[in-house]
Formats: C-alpha cells, sequence, structure tokens
C-alpha cells in the first residue's frame, strides 16, 4: 500500500469515527465540509481539469439550497432523495442555456459572464418576495432520509448521527464518480482542452461540446452540494448566489490545490476549520482570511496538495492522479 | 417632463460617479492586464475617508462651502495607497489571471474588515451638508447643485484623463505600454515606473468616486461587494480596456438603473444584469473594447 | 484513381490582397506531394484553404468528394484529414502517453467513455503503444510531454496527427528546426509511419529541396497565389529555370 492510499484510507477512518469521538460542535462543524466537498469536486472539473474559472458558480449551490427548501418547506415533501434528484435536473435545466452561452468564450469573459448570471440569479432571489421570500430566504424543513424520519431524535442528534453518515456516504459516491470521470478518455480530452484548446480541436476534441458537458456536471455537484449545506443551516438564502460566495469557492479550491483530485475536498475541510477557529479568535477574521489567501497565492500556489506532493519529491508538478 | 428630467439628472449623476470608478478600472486592465475586484474597496476607502475629513474640517469650523473641495482633496490624498497595492500585485503580473483575480479578492476580505475596523460597521452619512450648496432650477424641475457640480466634477476629469491619453507623453507610453510592453521597455522605457503610476491612478479615480458621492449616499461595507457588480456592468457594456467605453457604459447604466427605479423596482439590477449578459453575447468586446489576443 | 482532395478554382483575398489565385488541384491515393515555394507564394494559405481553416473566396475544396470549404478542424479531423504545424504545440501538462491518447481517443471515437480509465483501455494502449513506436518515443511514455527535447516535441506533435490515422495528412515543414542529420531519419520516421497507420496522401510544406526530391512522388510549386508548376520531381528537376525560381539557384538533385 503507497504512502498515499494509507493516508487516504486513515482519513476515511477519521472521517468515520468522527461523530463518535469528537464532540457534537465539531461534527456540526464538518457538515458543510462535507457538502463544499461536494461542490468542489465539482468546480474543480470545470477550473483545474478544463481550464475555466467561473466566478458565478454559487448560483448552482443556491439552486441546489433552494430546492431542497421549496420540496420540504413549501411542497411538504420531505424526502431528500427527492429534493437531491429534483434539484439534479433544475441544475441541468438551468446549466445546459447557461453554460451554451459562457463557454464559447474563455477566461476573463468566461468569469465576467457567470458572475453576471450569478447576480442575476441572485437579484431574482433578493427580489422577487413573493416567490423566493426575499432576503429572509425560505426556511428547510428536516428532511427524511431514505424514507427515515428518526422522530426520536433531536436537531442536533439528526445531525450529527443520519445527517452525517448520510452527507459523508454522498461524497465518497460521487468522489468516486468524479474520480473515474477525470481518468476517462472523457476527462483526457478536458485536459487537453485546458492546456491547449487550439491543438486540441486538431486532434479531434470537441471543446465547445466537452466545455459544456464539464459545465452541467459541475452544475449538477454544485445543486447537490447545496441541498446538503442548507439542512443543518435551516435556511436557503440568497447570499448563497452573491458572488463573493463563488469567489469564497475559488478560495477553497485553490487552498486545497486545484492541480490534485483530493486538492479541492481538503480545501474545504481546512477553510471550514479555520474560518471556525479564526472566527472564534478575533471579529477581523476576513482579514485573517484574506492573508491567508495571499499567502497561498504568491507563496504556495499550488495548495496544500502541492505542498503535500512536494514534499514527496514528486516529479510531476500537475497531473490528475492524487495518486494511487 | 420633470420626471423625465428627474430621472435624466439622477441617471446622469450616477453615471458621473460610475465613470470615474469604471475609467480606474479600465486604465488598470488596458494597461496591466488586472481585473481588479478590490475596487468596491478603493470606492468605499474614498467615501469613508472622505466622511472623516469634511466632518474634521467642519470641526476646524470650515464653511459648508468646502465639501466638494475637501471631499476631492480626500480622495486624490488616498493616492498613497496604489504604490503599495500595487507593489503587492506586481508579484503575480506574469501569473495565470485567476491567481490575479483572486489576489484582488483577498485585498477585499481584507479591506472589509480594516475598514471594519477603523470606521465600524454602521454606514456613516454626512447628513445633509450638500444641501449648503442649495438648488438649482433645471427646466421645470429642481436638482442639488451638488450633484450638478459632481457631474461637471466628473465631465471635467474625463476630458483631463482624454487630453492626458492623447495628447501628453505620459499619455503616449500608457497607451503604448497597454499595446505593447516588451516593445516598449526595449525602447527604454522603465515599464515599472509606469505601471505604478497608472494603477495610483486608477486607485485614486476609484477613491474620487466614492468621495463625491458620499453626500448623497451613505459610506457603508456593502459598498465594498455591491459596487463591484456594477462596475463591472460598465466595463463589459463598454468593453474591456476602453475609456470612451467607461463613459459610454456608465451612461447606459446609470441611466438604466435610473429608468428602472422609477418604473419598476424589482428590475432594477436584474436589467442591468441582463444587458450585460446580452452584451456579452452578441459583442463580447463591448461597444468599444478591443479584441482580446 | 478518384481524387481524395481537391480544390476547383480556388481563390482566397484578404481584404485587397489576393492571396490565391484560381488554384486547382487534386490529389489522389498515394502520393507524397510536396508544396514548395519561396514566402509569400500562398503555400499557407493553400494549405489553410485545404485544411478548412480558411474559406475560400471563390471557388471550392473537396474532401473525397464533399466540400470542405471552412469546415472546423475538429469535424476535418473526424472526416479524416489531419494537420500538424510548423510551430510545435503541446499539452503542457499532459504526459506523452496522455497526448497521443487524446488522438487515439479521437479516433476510436472514445471521448464519451466516462467512466474506463483511459490508462487501463486495452485498445487504447495498444495503439498508442505502436504509434510512440513508430515515432521512437515509447521510453518517454510516462513523462511530461514538455520534458522532452524540441526534436522529440515535433516527433510528438506530428505522432498525435497520425494518430488520428487520417486518410490525409498535411505536415506545415515537418524538418524545420531538426539539424540536416537529422532530417533524413525524420522523413523515414514519417514515410514508415504513413504505411504503418495506412494514411493514404501525405502533403508536405518543404523548403528543402534535397528532402523534396529525394521523398516526394509529386511537386507542386507556388508562386505569388499562383500554381507554377505541378511535376513529379524527375520532370520538375530537369527543368533548372524552374528549380532555380523556386530556390534561387539551379539545382542539381533529380532523381531519375
Amino acid at each position: 500500500m503507497t504512502r498515499f492510499r494509507a493516508a487516504l484510507a486513515f482519513a476515511l477512518l477519521l472521517l468515520l469515527a468522527a461523530p463518535f469521538v469528537l464532540p457534537p460542535y465539531y461534527v456540526t462543524l464538518m457538515l458543510p465540509a462535507l457538502a463544499y466537498g461536494i461542490i468542489l469536486l465539482g468546480f474543480n472539473l470545470l477550473f483545474g481539469y478544463t481550464g475555466l474559472l467561473s466566478f458565478g458558480h454559487a448560483l448552482f449551490v443556491a439552486l441546489g439550497a433552494y430546492t431542497v427548501a421549496v420540496m420540504s418547506g413549501r411542497l411538504g415533501v420531505k424526502s431528500l432523495e427527492a429534493s437531491i434528484a429534483v434539484a439534479v435536473v433544475v441544475s441541468v435545466v438551468v446549466a445546459v442555456p447557461v453554460g451554451l452561452l459562457c463557454v464559447r468564450y474563455v477566461r476573463i469573459f468566461f468569469g465576467m459572464l457567470t458572475l453576471a448570471f450569478g447576480m442575476l440569479f441572485h437579484s431574482f432571489l433578493f427580489k422577487f418576495y413573493n416567490l423566493t421570500g426575499g432576503d429572509s430566504g425560505i426556511p428547510v424543513v428536516r428532511p427524511s432520509l431514505g424514507g427515515m424520519d428518526f422522530p426520536g431524535l433531536d436537531k442536533t442528534a439528526y445531525l450529527i448521527g443520519p445527517f452525517y453518515f448520510y452527507s459523508l456516504a454522498l461524497l465518497l459516491v460521487l468522489a468516486y464518480l468524479m474520480w473515474r470521470i477525470v481518468h476517462s478518455p472523457f476527462g483526457t480530452h478536458l485536459r487537453a482542452i485546458r492546456d491547449n484548446p487550439r491543438k486540441a480541436e486538431y486532434v479531434g476534441v470537441r471543446v465547445h461540446a466537452f466545455r459544456l458537458l464539464a459545465f452541467v456536471i459541475s452544475a449538477v455537484y454544485g445543486a447537490v452540494g447545496g441541498t446538503l449545506l442548507a439542512v443543518p443551516v435551516g435556511l436557503a438564502d440568497p447570499d448563497l448566489a452573491y458572488w463573493t460566495h463563488s469567489g469564497v469557492l475559488v478560495f477553497m479550491t485553490v487552498l486545497g490545490g486545484f492541480g490534485n483530485f483530493f486538492g479541492p475536498v481538503l480545501g474545504a475541510f481546512v477553510y471550514v476549520a479555520l474560518q471556525d477557529q479564526l472566527m472564534s479568535l478575533t471579529q477581523y477574521w476576513r482579514f485573517a482570511l484574506g492573508v491567508v489567501l495571499i499567502l497561498i497565492i504568491v507563496l504556495f500556489p499550488t495548495g496544500l496538495m502541492g505542498l503535500v506532493e512536494r514534499r514527496h519529491s514528486r516529479a510531476r508538478p500537475v497531473t490528475e492522479q492524487g495518486d494511487a | 417632463m420633470a420626471v423625465f428630467l428627474d430621472i435624466l439628472l439622477s441617471g446622469v449623476f450616477h453615471a458621473a460617479v460610475l465613470f470615474l470608478v469604471a475609467g480606474g478600472l479600465q486604465l488598470v486592465f488596458g494597461v496591466q492586464r488586472i481585473v481588479n475586484l478590490a475596487c468596491g474597496a478603493f470606492y468605499a476607502l474614498g467615501a469613508y475617508f472622505g466622511v472623516t475629513a469634511v466632518t474634521f474640517a467642519m470641526s476646524l469650523g470650515a464653511p459648508a462651502y468646502a465639501l466638494l473641495p475637501v471631499l476631492l482633496v480626500a480622495g486624490l490624498s488616498l493616492a498613497v495607497i496604489g504604490p503599495p497595492i500595487e507593489r503587492l500585485l506586481r508579484l503575480v503580473y506574469d501569473r495565470d489571471e485567476g491567481f490575479q483575480l483572486l489576489l484582488t479578492f483577498a485585498i477585499m476580505l481584507m479591506s472589509q474588515d480594516v475598514f471594519r475596523f477603523i470606521w465600524g460597521s454602521t454606514p456613516r452619512t454626512l447628513g445633509n451638508l450638500s444641501l449648503a450648496y442649495g438648488q438649482v432650477n433645471v427646466g421645470p424641475t429642481l436638482i442639488p447643485t451638488y450633484k450638478l457640480l459632481v457631474i461637471f466634477a466628473s465631465i471635467a476629469i474625463a476630458v483631463g484623463l482624454g487630453l492626458m491619453l492623447q495628447k501628453s507623453r505620459f499619455g503616449r507610453i500608457v497607451r503604448a505600454t497597454a499595446e505593447n510592453r516588451p516593445m516598449i521597455e526595449a525602447l527604454g522605457v522603465n515599464s515599472g515606473r509606469v505601471m505604478v503610476i497608472v494603477f495610483t491612478l486608477g486607485t485614486v479615480l476609484g477613491t474620487v468616486g466614492g468621495a463625491l458621492v458620499v453626500p448623497t449616499a451613505a459610506a457603508s461595507l456593502d459598498m465594498i461587494v455591491d459596487l463591484v457588480v456594477e462596475a463591472f456592468a460598465v466595463v463589459v457594456i463598454g468593453g474591456l480596456g476602453s475609456m470612451r467605453g467607461a463613459l459610454v457604459g456608465a451612461l447606459v447604466v446609470g441611466l438604466v438603473r435610473s429608468l428602472a427605479v422609477f418604473y419598476y423596482a424589482e428590475f432594477e439590477m436584474l436589467s442591468i444584469y441582463l444587458i450585460v449578459i446580452v452584451v456579452l453575447i452578441f459583442r463580447p468586446t463591448g461597444l468599444f473594447g478591443k479584441p482580446l489576443e | 484513381m478518384s481524387a481524395v482532395l481537391e480544390t476547383r478554382s480556388v481563390g482566397k483575398d484578404y481584404g485587397e490582397f489576393r492571396a490565391l489565385h484560381d488554384v486547382t488541384l487534386s490529389f489522389s491515393e498515394g502520393e507524397v506531394v510536396a508544396i514548395v515555394g519561396p514566402n509569400g507564394a500562398g503555400k499557407t494559405t493553400l494549405v489553410n484553404v485545404l485544411t478548412g481553416l480558411a474559406r475560400p473566396t471563390r471557388g471550392d475544396v473537396l474532401f473525397r468528394g464533399r466540400s470542405i470549404a471552412g469546415m472546423g478542424p475538429v469535424r476535418l479531423a473526424q472526416m479524416g484529414m489531419a494537420r500538424a504545424f510548423q510551430l510545435v504545440q503541446v499539452f503542457p501538462q499532459l504526459t506523452v502517453f496522455e497526448a497521443i491518447a487524446t488522438a487515439v481517443i479521437s479516433q476510436q471515437r472514445r471521448s464519451l467513455d466516462l467512466w474506463h480509465a483511459t490508462q487501463a483501455i486495452d485498445a487504447v494502449r495498444s495503439r498508442v503503444a505502436q504509434v510512440a513506436d513508430i515515432f521512437g518515443l515509447r521510453e518517454r511514455l510516462d513523462g511530461l510531454a514538455s520534458y522532452l527535447s524540441q526534436g522529440e516535441k515535433k516527433l510528438l506533435d506530428i505522432a498525435t496527427a497520425f494518430a488520428l490515422e487520417p486518410q490525409v495528412i498535411l505536415l506545415d515543414e515537418p524538418t524545420s528546426g531538426i539539424s540536416s542529420s537529422g532530417k533524413r531519419v525524420m522523413m523515414d520516421t514519417l514515410m514508415e509511419a504513413a504505411r504503418k497507420t495506412g494514411i493514404k496522401t501525405l502533403l508536405l510544406v518543404e523548403h528543402d529541396m534535397d528532402l523534396v526530391a529525394e521523398y516526394s512522388t509529386r511537386i507542386v510549386a507556388m508562386t505569388e497565389g499562383s500554381v507554377l508548376a505541378d511535376l513529379a520531381p524527375a520532370a520538375f528537376f530537369a527543368d533548372p529555370q524552374l528549380a532555380a525560381t523556386i530556390v534561387g539557384k539551379p539545382h542539381a538533385g533529380a532523381v531519375a
């Protein structure tokens, strides 16, 4: 077993054991980390593997959150599976036209277009009070997991128990799926598009179509993560779609290392932990986070996983192999 | 008719301020190819510092008429933050633009807490000081003189900038650096110095914009994030890197907002985003933009 | 023999400038055609038109009987035409294996496979290994493309074009940037590769007339946007006037 595989197995063990060994506060803290892990797996397909930096990805996160809120809160459909399924469908329906428009452009124009769409959605959520609850948002009613309600459990017990394992399971399944996608011929073509779109065309790679597909897949992951994000909070609110939330997604991804498969997930956990710690230390935690971000950009652009890889003197700078 | 003029003038006032910020963005992008997500921070800084400066001046017994000059000076004096920030950005000049965006994002994050630290979380206003300038009859309607003065100031700055860029030696160097940096360096120009000056100029345009607007709006932490989207809308519509575009884009955004606020408040920002999306689709380089690469 | 690739009275203007002037050419299977001429003669424009990159202002260009005017490179690659450029293009963060695999995946129509690991698909691995063997890159498969020497990068670039198994391949100065001792090796490799990958027609833009003399079956000489001559090498070099116009000095290198 290579060292990396061992580390991975150990991390998995920690994640499984957490609800039993950590105090409830820290377990509930891991919930958004799990959700962001899913979101960022999708985001990095678009960013790290296809080379498209979206500054509006939070749109899909918000879409997922509002889906579960409307389903469970307004329509009384408690099944989380149903909410997730609907979130998937809705995100595809939105991602296809938005993606069709956005992937025709690259780099800064792509970033600006996605930012515009993200803010368009935010504006819609914010202003159309009757539909979306305006800036108060829509509350999320505790969903049932796999048909089970857990009536005996109070909110915290539900969250650190069944909901935690549900989220973890979802993360693992979706991570496995993404692993396959990234290592597949499709993934190879995506990376070719990232590295040299012009040459890729000459090698028969369908650049536009595959950028769109990557965009849609990342949107789906974003929405699924969004549903999980809203449940512990109990609320879906417009801030989820604000452009700075999209910026934080990029922050997390770069923090963990966008050149590595596991980087973004690591980034999610580290960011959530970091933010929590900083918030308890000072009211100026945003400043501290800004400093962290600058340090990463200037000193450790390959992120935390990049540091790990360097330590093991891997000659290959950026590949898709988190190495196994 | 009065209503129409009201909308028009309020739109032009908004455009005047937006032009300053967007102009700053365009300069920096045109020459340094950096998209500055911290432009809202500069704007907010100008607003906050403007409040502080005016309050201080008033406490020294300055007359209410000193409002505009004090604000201008306040905005201009903030030029000092330009060089250190440019120094920081210099570290990522030759990197992927994603990193540059993130760096300006980090600066924006930090500024939120810096301003909170200095000025607190509640918005700061100058009350009704601007009324000291009275009101002016424009046709059938009355508009605060202050707003007119700001519009004129903005026009003056626009003209000054235009002249500088087109006629002066420095302006030519700036335009040349925007077109072809290596060439300019080969010709012996210290492009580093050009960068610092251009960036500082861009910064100052933002801070002056914020300072000038503060009598009519409150200086608040929200400015840091809210302005970015509007400024970007201006830049997209007008075309990345074009000063003329900043002017036209600012007018479009200012007037559309003004109209929307009047007729259908829900659609205020929505209409802007829609225009941005439409422009990006049909004319991605904007009305006056130069094609990228 | 029916024409694989042909142009019919093709003209191409760039604004006022007439880059191509009434060019009618027809290429068949089995030919190795050298397109020669001084700079500015229109060779690149002709190649651009032939590969669908430039839409002819007048006339038409057909591939296997179908008009391909202005058709993008992706569709053309699918139809069976590949091109390698003079300036080496790499995928900086892909390994040599992955670079070639990209082409193989296109050729095998596998690009929508989101499930199987590229490395594990036998059909892809063996094909990549075959192509790598032909171009002498077998040892370098696991390394990053950007770590190759300039010459190896060129080989890789051309290898990816060959891996598409096109019917027609267009090579833009394949030996440029290669030392004179290496040029023949490169040309031999190319010929062998063409044979092994079943390429029917090769078009080369070349400046080195020795190579042209030795390897081509037909020479198309361009000058100022028109075809000056379209002959077999023997006939071409038999006319010293002709060679002189192209090269600038009389050339004695005819192969009987």
